[in-house]
């Protein structure tokens, strides 16, 4: 990708990031008194340059109040539903409350942190309505303002520890490049300022988790896991490197021969001391008041289907494409008749019939299950256990040689393995996948990979919002543009091995197809009104944007697995270069 | 006015202007001449999200029937000139937002109906569709003005800051600096993409008049005037300059002892005429075509309406000042009121025109403009507030100089501007942007960056414009001149205090309109200063 690019425009750009990068050249021609003030002032390193984030804070945190008025999904009642239960009920009853349908259905902590916020609503938003145990919120402008500032405010945390991040690395412009794309992210925008959710805290927590990886303070990292737990439990899906990392680096001694010293049972005591603590002091409220049933019905209920309101671009949706288009395929006569000699299928009566019995197939944007028609069934455990196993699969290698490259690719990994098999997955899942992701661009060879997830995981989220919003695909796409050159510039070639065949013309000409995707169901969407005939495909524009995304993220996890399993090189290194 | 000392440096130190500012934190990276492309289209990219951002919140008239605000107007002339024979346009309802711009208008606004149209033909439904204000058709209507600045006003900027920047030796990536700050002046900002109207195809479209001028296509620049002219009258406010600039220009006198015959340059000026009777008969061609010369009269008559009064809300203006004290429409009738407001306005731009006749010099041009629009905007008959745009745009232009004195004076004028649009936004419910694009602009010219580093520790503090820049070398938004620090930090703090009188303070209720009196005053105050002060600049460089 790399390459036609910068074959295509003769110079390549620099990010608007990355400037700093040769100090020789920072002031084309400065006075020498300038140039010796800048030297003489306090900062020792070689950069002419402090890399901050502050900038870019400002700059967004403007946007994003300028977007206040915009769409927000259900989601913000939600919040504001779970300000009002953890404000007005006693603790005890937070996870038994079901006055409205949006009950509270994450962890402690996160409920914690609502009662928290709902200390500092102002009168004024109270009596908006804010704090109000009602069915179906009944909120204006004020309580939309407080909301909204409560999600930038947070946010800080994300911004202040990649900046920790950044001031405690070696190479800051790589760092400072990898903490702006993420601070930058556009995920963050749709998600948390259009859609409104709190995930720029909660990524925030885990780049500490990485931060703390990186620098082998191994039970911070537990206790900041731990944390993060307790606060989402979809982080769940990263524990499997978690656990395998810390055990392998703190707890296990492999130099040992002795079994019974093999095992660090000090270190293994103080990591499982640590989260037991964070657990309980989660947990302990609710078991001291016998609720732990209820809460744990709540945070894992299996009654919902395999896809969710949309389909996240994964393997059951290209499963569920596959089957809509045998059903197409074998209604026709000749070819199920053809087909029907060959192997067996169902005759057209009884997919008729199939059809009308189930009535509703996954496209309705209802939670409920799914019924296929023609391909047999997905189980839970079906898909439980395919995650597993590639969860497995992914974390042996740091098991053998627990490097900070190598555990965080495993963490991309097994973000990948639960977002692609998972029971019940959002689209919004996907940023479990490109923050961890993120922080392995040091090397060329990856960046492909990186930028197709990126690509296809950011606009598979576009349907999150309505589709006149015009602002998601112009702050997508020029995110996309100064981070793929960005990248491009700083990451380098470690090892001499020839290129995948075709890998990196294949991955411009997707990212470049995501485009006119986007422009087509933008077109298919705002024709609807006039056309009768599209109406009866709304599904169609959902379809498009999962089957095309699902092929991107599939394509991706592809390129990175083949680099994780058979490039180990790439991932001996203990530092971020 | 203490210093202005001329730009004694020939050629600025790189970027220099700069150091301190957002901008520079984000664009240096583009700092090579060849990348230049890139940060444009970053910019350009960036001002859309902006102006985007902006289109989420409300609109002038939303949900207020029956008559609803400029939005419908802008909204009902699609719907007519759809639905109508051109001959019906200047005629059709009149009570009920008659179309009264000039033609370019009517035709653009055909344009976007049709476009519109093609979507959803309910949105311009003859008669039917007013006051309809959907999710969609908003989206649309914003989409609408976002096009239209892009395709006008955006190159405009780019072009011009290019020409000014090679003409005073500005580095690349100043001149995409420039542009930027041009780009992201809230005032035009909040009034197209909030209020909502299209003053950026108006100003666009003189703004390539100028480029044109500078690029000494006057043919062309005449084309683009005439365009002006046509699509809003009020970019009257600049044709004197237009018309002595180009006289001036087909008449030399700067040559000494030239016999009479060589001083006329008749074949440009027949060329320049020529120019400008054929756009003009190609725009108004078609009302009289369809509709016979009454067509055309009332298309003018509606125009310019007389027939309302000296100035119809409050406006930072000087009849509307004066008005507090002296009671002109009971004083004076209306003719006797247009009478002096001509005069005045005359007395106001005379000086200038003949300036421009004289010395037909192209780094005066913007001045000169400024000047002239902006005594438009003081004296004469009929201005609304957000006809500040018009002088506020050759104002604006001037961010691309090296002397950063005028630098600050212009971005406090371009404060000023925007608060004295502050009652008309108030009653939009576009407060919340307001504050935004008055922080953003600053904050992006580096205005507030004399702040950062004192409140931040140390670690964070950006660079390498701010932390590791000398004090003296950091731009603020103030000049050097003690006289101008005074008078721009107290007319902060008018602005601050009525502000503040205006959100949270009931006014007595003899005058229910007392802080919006107040903010005409301040207003007043420093448009008047800044009109002196570019009459000064325009004296000074001339001679």
């Amino acid at each position: 990708m790399s390459e036609v690019r910068s074959r295509k425009k003769k110079t390549p750009v620099r990010s608007s990031l990355e400037g700093s990068i040769d100090p020789g050249s920072e002031p084309k021609s400065p006075s020498p008194s300038v140039k010796s003030s800048w030297f003489s002032s306090k900062e020792p390193t070689k950069g002419t340059r402090n890399f901050s984030l502050w900038n870019i804070w400002v700059a967004t945190t403007i946007l994003k109040v300028l977007l206040f008025d915009t769409y927000h999904s259900t989601d913000f009642d939600v919040h504001r539903n779970w300000l009002a239960i953890t404000n007005r009920l006693p603790l005890k009853s937070w996870y038994i409350e079901a006055t409205s349908q949006w009950t509270l259905d994450y962890p402690p902590f996160f409920a914690y942190f609502e009662w928290a916020l709902s200390q500092f609503v102002p009168p004024r938003v109270v009596e908006d309505g804010c704090l109000d145990l009602v069915e179906k919120g009944q909120y204006g402008w004020a309580t939309v303002v407080f909301q909204r500032s409560t999600v930038i405010i947070t946010e800080i945390f994300l911004f202040a520890v990649l900046q920790t991040y950044i001031n405690l690395s070696e190479n800051k412009t790589l760092t400072f490049i990898i903490a702006g794309s993420l601070v930058l992210s556009p995920g963050l925008l749709i998600v948390d300022h259009m859609h409104f959710q709190y995930n720029g805290m909660l990524f925030g927590i885990l780049c500490c988790v990485i931060l703390c990886a990186r620098h082998k303070k191994h039970y911070w990292m537990a206790f900041w896991f731990a944390v993060l737990l307790c606060f989402k439990h979809i982080f769940l899906y990263l524990a499997p490197a978690v656990f395998v990392y810390l055990l392998r680096a703190e707890v296990l001694d492999v130099t040992q021969k002795n079994i019974i010293k093999f095992v660090k049972w000090q270190n293994l005591f103080k990591l499982g001391a640590i989260v037991i603590a964070v657990f309980a002091v989660a947990f302990g409220p609710f078991i001291y008041y016998d609720v732990m049933p209820q809460l744990l019905s709540r945070l894992f209920p299996f009654s919902r289907g395999l896809t969710h309101a949309y389909w996240a671009p994964n393997i059951w949706a290209l499963y569920s494409f596959v089957d809509k288009i045998l059903v197409i395929v074998l209604q026709w006569p000749y070819i199920n008749g053809l087909l029907s000699r060959l192997i067996h299928v169902p005759s057209r009566e009884v997919i008729a019939a199939k059809i009308a019995s189930a009535g509703n197939t996954g496209t309705k944007g209802l939670v409920q299950d799914v019924a296929f028609i023609i391909l047999p069934n997905i189980t839970p455990r079906v898909c439980f256990l395919l995650t597993l196993f590639y969860d497995v699969l992914s974390v042996l290698p740091v098991l053998l040689n627990p490097t900070f490259k190598r555990f965080i690719g495993a963490l991309t990994l097994n973000a990948y393995a639960s977002f692609l098999f998972g029971w019940h997955v959002h689209e919004k899942a996907v940023m479990l996948i490109i923050f961890p992701f993120t922080f392995l661009i040091t090397e060329k060879r990856l960046l492909n990979c990186f930028m197709i997830i990126a690509g296809a995981g950011y606009v598979s989220l576009f349907p999150l919002l309505p589709s006149q919003n015009i602002v998601k695909a112009l702050y997508t796409f020029i995110w996309f543009v100064i981070y793929t050159v960005s990248f491009n510039e700083v990451s380098s070639h470690k090892t001499k091995h020839e290129r995948v065949f075709m890998f990196d013309r294949v991955a411009l000409i997707y990212t470049l197809g995501l485009i006119p995707m986007v422009y087509f169901v933008f077109l298919l969407d705002i024709f609807k009104s006039k056309y009768v005939i599209l109406q009866k495909f709304e599904f169609v524009g959902l379809m498009i944007y999962s089957v095309y995304c699902g092929v991107g993220v599939i394509g991706s996890w592809f390129g990175l697995s083949w680099l994780y399993f058979f490039e180990d090189s790439l991932w001996d290194s203990d530092t971020d270069e | 006015m203490a210093t202005k000392k001329k730009s004694s440096r020939s050629k600025p130190d790189d970027s220099l202007l700069f150091y301190g500012s957002a901008l520079y934190d984000f664009l240096s990276p583009f700092k090579r001449a060849q990348n230049q492309w890139a940060a444009r289209y970053t910019v350009v990219i960036f001002a859309i999200i902006v102006r985007s951002a902006i289109g989420f919140g409300s609109y002038s008239g939303a949900g207020t029937p029956p008559m609803y605000g400029d939005f419908e107007a802008q909204r009902h002339w699609m719907e007519i000139t759809q639905h109508l024979p051109m001959k019906d346009w200047y005629w059709y309802d009149l009570q009920y937002w008659g179309l009264d711009y000039p033609p370019l208008t009517a035709y653009h606004s055909w344009f976007f109906g049709k476009l519109g149209s093609l979507v959803d033909p309910a949105w311009f439904a003859l008669d039917v569709s007013r006051g309809l204000e959907t999710e969609t058709l908003k989206s649309f209507m914003r989409f609408s003005a976002l096009v239209s600045e892009v395709a006008i006003y955006v190159p405009g900027v780019f072009r011009y800051t290019k020409w000014n920047g090679k003409a005073i030796k500005h580095s690349p990536i100043d001149q995409t600096i420039v542009a930027s700050c041009i780009l992201f002046q809230p005032a035009l900002m909040i009034i197209d993409h909030g209020h909502f109207q299209f003053n950026s195809v108006m100003l666009g479209l003189t703004l390539l008049s100028i480029v044109h001028l500078l690029y000494e296509n006057y043919m062309l620049a005449c084309v683009f005037f005439v365009l002006s002219l046509g699509f809003k009258q009020m970019a009257l406010y600049y044709a004197p300059i237009f018309f002595f600039y180009l006289l001036g220009r087909c008449v030399d006198l700067q040559t000494p002892g030239l016999p009479l015959s060589k001083r006329l340059n008749p074949f440009r000026l027949f060329l320049i005429g020529t120019a400008t009777v054929i756009t003009f008969v190609l725009l108004f061609g078609p009302l009289v075509l369809f509709g016979g010369l009454e067509n055309l009269k009332q298309c003018i008559h509606r125009l310019f309406p007389f027939a309302r009064g000296i100035f119809e809300d409050k406006v930072a203006n000087f009849w509307c000042f004066s008005n507090i004290f002296i009671k002109y429409r009971t004083l004076f009738s209306q003719e006797q009121l247009q009478s002096y407001s001509l005069i005045l306005t005359l007395v106001g731009f005379l000086p200038a025109a003949i300036l421009i006749f004289f010395k037909p010099r192209k780094n005066l041009l913007p001045w000169a403009l400024a000047v002239c629009s902006m005594s438009f905007y003081l004296f004469s008959f009929q201005v609304h507030e957000k006809t500040i745009l018009v002088p506020l745009l050759p104002i604006t232009l001037l961010y691309s100089t090296n002397d950063t004195n005028d630098m600050a004076i212009i971005s406090w004028i371009n404060n000023v501007a925007l608060f004295s649009m502050w009652p008309l936004l108030k009653r939009d419910g576009l407060l919340l942007q307001y504050c935004c694009l008055m922080l953003l602009s600053n904050w992006l010219m580096g205005n507030l960056s004399f702040i950062t580093p004192t409140f931040l520790p140390k670690v964070l503090t950006p660079g390498p414009s701010i932390s590791l820049v000398q004090q003296a070398k950091k731009r603020h938004g103030l000049p050097d001149g003690i006289l101008w620090r005074i008078i721009i930090l107290s007319s902060y703090i008018a602005i601050a205090l009525v502000s503040f009188a205006d959100l949270y303070i009931q006014p007595p209720a003899r005058y229910p309109d007392l802080w919006v009196l107040a903010n005409v005053a301040v207003s007043f105050g420093c448009f008047v200063l800044t009109w002196l002060w570019c009459y000064y600049k325009l004296f000074i460089l001339a001679f």
